[in-house]
């Protein structure tokens, strides 16, 4: 399908949030901005554009602009998306701009997901557990095709945190490892290079903070802008908790 | 791992998931397997009194009563610990899943396979899987309640058991409103909870969640239709469709 890349001649309305935490004086409330559409405007090129000429302290972040970086996550019209890869042509006339939720506030619409990922990847331990020492020297242990193949579609994410976002239970569990530490488990749990066997992980996984506390909403595979199979990954741990149950008990 | 949990604790948890699912599975099984008893009014009240009597001689009835009861509590109290406490959490997860399922909607230009706008609605359904299931806590327990005491007792008819006459009248005289809204949040509930059950549990490898929601779909409407016509049929308003198979209608 060819894409529209913009709608004649629109005049976009952008309701912003606005708010910064670090000023006594300031209270969250929403500022609307106008703006002409231009062909291939994604929300980033109209935040600029906004920042440039309407109001220079408006918050926000970028890095990329190529959906590379996870920096530009916000709620574009009650959807997590990126903004740099978001055109407006895709977009209704009135653009309502949020931070995402969960993750703590910077201002306006900059959120830091820095700290969830890394207390995240803390409690998941993302890191490969072997006991051997690493020898730069030793040629690579040989990984079947497959399994390389599925570690790295789990491996693509890019810390957006709008799958964290979208996710309900995310919302209102703070200790829910979330959909992007739920797939960041799985990455490690399916790569043979990782020593912790399924004993280490169930204690992780079967737990309402764990693979359980996900109530199946399906929004963050929805969400995620790198489409990641997210909802491969829960079936994938929940299956893993129930097998090595049953095995233990065997 | 620095966040080990004891065992038990996981244990525990697992186990929880499993009845909380499986007991959904079971009564869902189960609401065909319903379809098909309260069905027999199709053939007339003679099809109906016969099934409900061979069931309750061969001891089939009383236990099933019982079984069911027992599960209807234990998934309503497993399934009810996803539920947040606070209002406030109830209200966040509302607006998330209206926002989600708003957004997307509009759809002008880019509607490619791998577009990110589509609307997402499974978070919205899941807060009416919620609402429909506390409306079949309060009616669908008044159900078990009465029909158990059908089975088991003389208080209701002329006899021990279930019987046309005293169910067709007691539907007339107005309890088809409850038994409508029962029937309508039963299987909305339960063909929404098997397509989540069902994806949650990774089904995805075998069968497309695109196929799995329109089974979904296909169940919802043929047991929806169903049950319609039966409710109809219970209410006097209309005919037994199927009288002619045992050779007419009455008793
Ligand atoms: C007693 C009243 C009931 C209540 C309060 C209730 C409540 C719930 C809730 C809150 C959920 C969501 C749980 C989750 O997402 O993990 C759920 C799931 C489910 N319910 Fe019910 N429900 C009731 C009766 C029923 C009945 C009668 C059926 C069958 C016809 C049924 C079938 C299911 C199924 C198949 C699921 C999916 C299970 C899962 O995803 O793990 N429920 N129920
Ligand atoms: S899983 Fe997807 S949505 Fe979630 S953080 Fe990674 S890339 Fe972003
Ligand atoms: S599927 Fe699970 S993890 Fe994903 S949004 Fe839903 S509840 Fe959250
Ligand atoms: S700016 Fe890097 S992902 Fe959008």
């Amino acid at each position: 399908m060819t894409a529209r890349t913009t709608q004649a001649g629109r005049r976009l309305r952008f309701e912003i949030f606005r708010y910064n935490p670090e000023d006594p004086e300031s209270a969250p409330h929403m500022q609307t901005f106008e703006l002409d559409e231009t062909p291939y405007m994604s929300i980033f090129i109209a935040l600029n554009e906004i920042r440039e000429k309407q109001d220079p302290s408006l918050q926000y972040d970028f890095a990329c602009r190529s959906a590379i970086c996870g920096s530009c996550g916000m709620m574009v019209n009650g959807r997590p998306s990126l903004g740099c890869r978001t055109l407006t042509s895709d977009l209704p006339d009135v653009i309502k701009l949020h931070p995402l939720p969960v993750f703590k506030l910077i201002g306006d619409l900059s959120v830091d997901t820095g700290t969830w990922f890394r207390e995240m990847v803390e409690k998941t331990e993302g890191w490969i557990h072997a006991q051997e020492a690493f020898d730069p020297d030793a040629q690579e242990a040989r990984m079947d095709d497959d399994t390389a193949a599925a570690i790295y579609e789990n491996d693509r994410c890019i810390e957006c945190g709008c799958c964290v976002a979208s996710c309900g239970a995310a919302n209102v569990n703070e200790e829910f490892l979330g959909p992007a530490g739920l797939n960041r488990i799985a990455r490690f749990a399916m790569d043979p290079r990782d020593e912790r066997d399924d004993a280490d992980w169930f204690e992780v996984v079967s737990s309402q903070d764990g693979v359980f506390g996900c109530i199946g909403l399906m929004a963050c595979h929805d969400i995620c802008p790198k489409e990641l199979p997210l909802l491969e990954v829960y079936g994938y741990l929940r299956r893993k908790a129930l097998s090595s149950a049953m095995s233990r008990r065997s | 791992m620095n966040t080990i949990s004891p065992t038990t604790t996981a244990k525990r948890q697992l186990t929880y998931e499993v009845v909380s699912g499986g007991s959904g599975l079971l009564l869902a099984l189960f609401m065909w397997g319903h379809m098909v008893l309260v069905g027999s009014i199709l053939t007339g009240e003679r099809g109906f009194n016969w099934l409900a009597t061979m069931l309750e001689d061969y001891y089939i009835a009383q236990p099933t009563v019982a079984a069911i009861l027992v599960l209807f509590l234990a998934h309503a109290v497993l399934a009810s610990r996803k539920i947040p406490a606070q209002l406030r959490e109830r209200r966040k997860m509302l607006e998330l899943g209206k926002g989600l399922s708003r957004s997307g909607r509009e759809k002008v230009a880019s509607a490619s396979p791998f577009s990110p706008f589509h609307p997402h609605t499974e978070s919205l359904l899941w807060i009416w899987q919620v609402r429909t299931g506390m409306i079949i806590l309060v009616l669908g327990s008044f159900h078990i309640i009465l029909l158990g005491m059908d089975v088991l007792t003389e208080l209701f008819g002329t006899r021990v058991g279930i019987e046309a006459v005293t169910t067709m009248e007691r539907v007339q005289a107005g309890l088809w409103l409850p038994y409508a809204i029962l029937l309508v949040c039963v299987e909305f509930h339960a063909s929404i909870g098997l397509y989540r059950l069902a994806t949650k549990w990774g089904a995805g490898a075998m069968l497309s969640r695109t196929a799995i929601h329109h089974i979904e779909r296909v169940l919802l409407w043929f047991f929806l239709g169903l049950g319609v016509v039966v409710l109809l049929v219970l209410a006097g308003v209309m005919p037994p469709p199927l009288a002619f198979l045992l050779g007419g209608a009455g008793s």
